[in-house]
């Protein structure tokens, strides 16, 4: 469980932030979809060596909220959250982040839609949630 | 040292084809191959790790590791890439080859494909050339890989196209909503449209059973071995004659000769021993890059820059196909789930096209992997991340169609594979290094192909398309071909018109290499093609 090696603020920054970039609707959220199982079982393995830029990009997300709306990123509402989002993606940020506000948020997208979207088999895709929710059938 | 009167280096679509064809005409064959033997299990459905999507690597061989190219860019920068990073070009490695896990388009070249030269002229900076044979040299190996392979197919829309003397052993596959769609568009534009011809079986055929219809055929391995290759077919004939012993895992090192003549092969095997194997015939059959590096690695006194490369043609001439395609987003559903998913091709523009040096085909295309949709079939202004992707995903994938092609490429000497002279492979062979550009005439002809796929989406009812224009760029890839092309003069090509190296008799290429032009198609039926002819010659002349 590589999760486990994040702080308790910086798994809830993460799960806010998958959850935001796969928002819940009548299907689940990104989190719920298992991307965080995803993330974990990579993080173990083809992903190792970007968990440090998680790390930093988790707490600089966290950082960045305290600034400019006064509470960690996972507390704000959800469309605080979006427009928050909408600046990093940009790097129109407030704080001195210590890596690429918009290079970590488009890591972090790609990464949270490969473990939607990808096979159940890498860890995430929960029953092939994202396959029933676009068409996607396997039949042999 | 063991000896064999045939010694074949790859076991891909044509190293198959050549062993299979030896044994069963009684020669001792060795197959060396440097993957795997692979069941369908051992090729997994790993939607971030195939042939299609190799995100973090592939389903079968190379391994990530230990298996370095080198890539000089337009600007004159070196990289050192691993298999899965684009540019690579890489070619699935294992028993079958890339064959193993293709989408298996059963295409033969058109007459004119074997005369681009003289019916277009050699454009200034290209080295377009005829090749020795033609159509009708080729046509009867055609029909050998269709009936003994296994080829499914429109035989009378075929017939229109091609001369041919005899039909498909199988009828097409099943249509889908995407193709009855895009078969509808063809026809208010006036174009004619043509069943794709397809290594697959559409009934059962060759003691194995027909296609389940399944949405994981491109990139992966066929659940049922409904799939037709070498491995499945004159490979497994071959090794039913007890004639063909296979080393897998195991990487050629250098073809040896001795007093300039050749004798066989040193290869590492998977417990890392050189060994080396005698043998009356090489046969090269290791994919257009592999081939050209292990020829030009076959350095001796007699060969100082390499076997067949007193002209310094080996490697050059590098080409593969540019696929410009488009997107369209369709006010119906298209996608029913109904695999392989390629279902119709465009023939019209492989030639005839006015200012342009050849054409290419365009097809629909074959099942989309979700998350390939997302990397790739996103409309270019929606947002990657939100409620709009997530809803866009929802609403259209199966609302999304697709088309695209092979260009026949326009052959440049500048393109090209040489020894990279610092990175080695993890078996301390100098690693291939790729350099140069598609020649710009290929570049025009996929502009020109690109507008073909949007004019045809619009026809078929798309409310919006997109797509990415054709960029200069290395081409090669899967379809990787030219590098030992045939000809008869030895200071312009590399094999003669029976696949064998200028100056020495008993060695022979069987893959892509040999190709002088690669066709505006999918290159695997005519790889099989030459590669029955040449195991023929061998046969013939051993």
């Amino acid at each position: 469980m590589i999760l486990t090696m994040l702080t308790e603020s910086q798994r809830a920054t993460l799960r806010a932030l998958i959850d935001r970039i796969i928002p819940a609707d009548d299907f689940p959220g990104g989190w719920e979809a298992g991307v965080g199982g995803y993330l974990d079982r990579q993080f173990a393995g083809d992903l190792c060596h970007q968990l440090d830029m998680y790390r930093a990009g988790l707490d600089a997300f966290d950082i960045e909220a305290r600034a400019t709306a006064g509470v960690n990123f996972a507390e704000l509402a959800p469309d605080a959250q979006d427009a928050l989002l909408r600046k990093v993606e940009l790097g129109d940020v407030v704080t001195d982040w210590p890596i690429e506000p918009a290079v970590f948020f488009h890591a972090a997208a790609e990464h949270a839609a490969e473990g939607f979207y990808g096979d159940p088999g890498n860890g995430g895709n929960r029953d092939g949630v994202s396959w029933r929710m676009i068409g996607f059938e396997v039949t042999g | 040292m063991s000896t064999y009167d045939v010694i074949v280096v790859g076991a891909g679509a044509g190293g198959g084809v050549a062993a299979g064809v030896l044994a069963e005409a009684g020669k001792a064959v060795l197959l060396i191959e440097r993957g795997r033997e692979m069941a369908f299990e051992d090729v997994p459905r790993d939607h971030l790790r195939n042939h299609r999507y190799s995100r973090y690597g592939h389903n079968t061989g190379p391994s990530l590791e230990g298996n370095p190219r080198v890539l000089v860019d337009l600007d004159g920068h070196e990289h050192t890439l691993r298999p899965h990073e684009d540019a690579y070009q890489n070619n699935a490695t294992g028993v079958g080859g890339g064959a193993r896990v293709y989408g298996a388009q059963a295409w033969r070249y058109l007459p004119a494909d074997f005369e681009m030269a003289s019916t277009y002229g050699v454009p200034a900076g290209s080295s377009l050339a005829d090749w020795p044979i033609g159509y009708a040299d080729v046509a009867p190996y055609y029909e050998r890989a269709e009936w003994e392979i296994g080829v499914c197919g429109d035989s009378v829309g075929s017939a229109e196209r091609w001369p041919r003397d005899r039909d498909y052993p199988m009828p097409p596959v099943q249509l889908n909503r995407q193709g009855a769609l895009m078969r509808r568009g063809a026809e208010a534009l006036g174009w004619s449209t043509l069943a794709v011809p397809l290594l697959i079986n559409s009934t059962p055929y060759g003691g194995r059973p027909a296609c389940i219809h399944c949405q994981h055929c491109i990139g992966f391995a066929c659940p049922v071995d409904a799939k037709n290759d070498s491995q499945n077919t004159l490979l497994a004939r071959g090794r039913a004659t007890g004639r063909v012993e296979v080393v897998t895992e195991a990487m050629v090192e250098q073809v040896n000769t001795v007093g300039g003549r050749v004798v066989g092969v040193t290869y590492v095997d998977r417990d890392d021993k050189r060994q080396s194997a005698r043998a009356e015939v090489v046969v090269l059959a290791a994919g257009a890059i592999e081939t050209a590096r292990l020829m030009l690695n076959s350095v001796s006194s007699e060969h100082p820059h390499g076997l067949g490369n007193a002209h310094d043609q080996v490697g050059r001439n590098l080409q593969g196909h540019y696929y410009p395609g488009a997107v369209g987003l369709m006010s119906e559903p298209v996608h029913d789930g109904i695999g392989p998913g390629v279902t119709t091709a465009i023939t019209q523009f492989n030639h005839g096209n006015a200012d342009l040096i050849g054409g290419g085909m365009i097809a629909d295309e074959f099942v989309v992997l979700p998350i390939i949709f997302w990397a790739r079939n996103l409309p270019p202004d929606l947002p990657r991340w939100g409620a709009e992707a997530k809803g866009f995903m929802r609403d259209n994938y199966t609302r999304v169609a697709r088309v695209m092609g092979p260009v026949q490429e326009i052959p440049s000497p500048d393109a090209r594979v040489t020894l990279d002279p610092k990175v080695r492979d993890r078996w301390g062979i100098p690693a291939a290094r790729l350099s140069g550009a598609a020649h710009p005439e290929t570049v025009r002809t996929a502009e020109f192909m690109y507008a073909r796929a949007g004019e045809w989406l619009a026809a078929s009812g798309a409310q919006r398309i997109w797509g990415s224009p054709p960029k200069v760029k290395l081409s090669g890839g899967q379809h990787q071909a030219g590098t030992a092309r045939m000809g008869d003069d030895p200071a312009s090509s590399v094999t003669d018109r029976w696949s064998r190296v200028h100056g020495h008799d008993n060695l022979y290429v069987a893959d892509g290499s040999v190709h002088v032009t690669n066709g505006g198609f999918n290159p695997v039926l005519t790889i099989m093609a030459l590669a029955f002819r040449a195991a023929e010659h061998v046969s013939r002349a051993w």
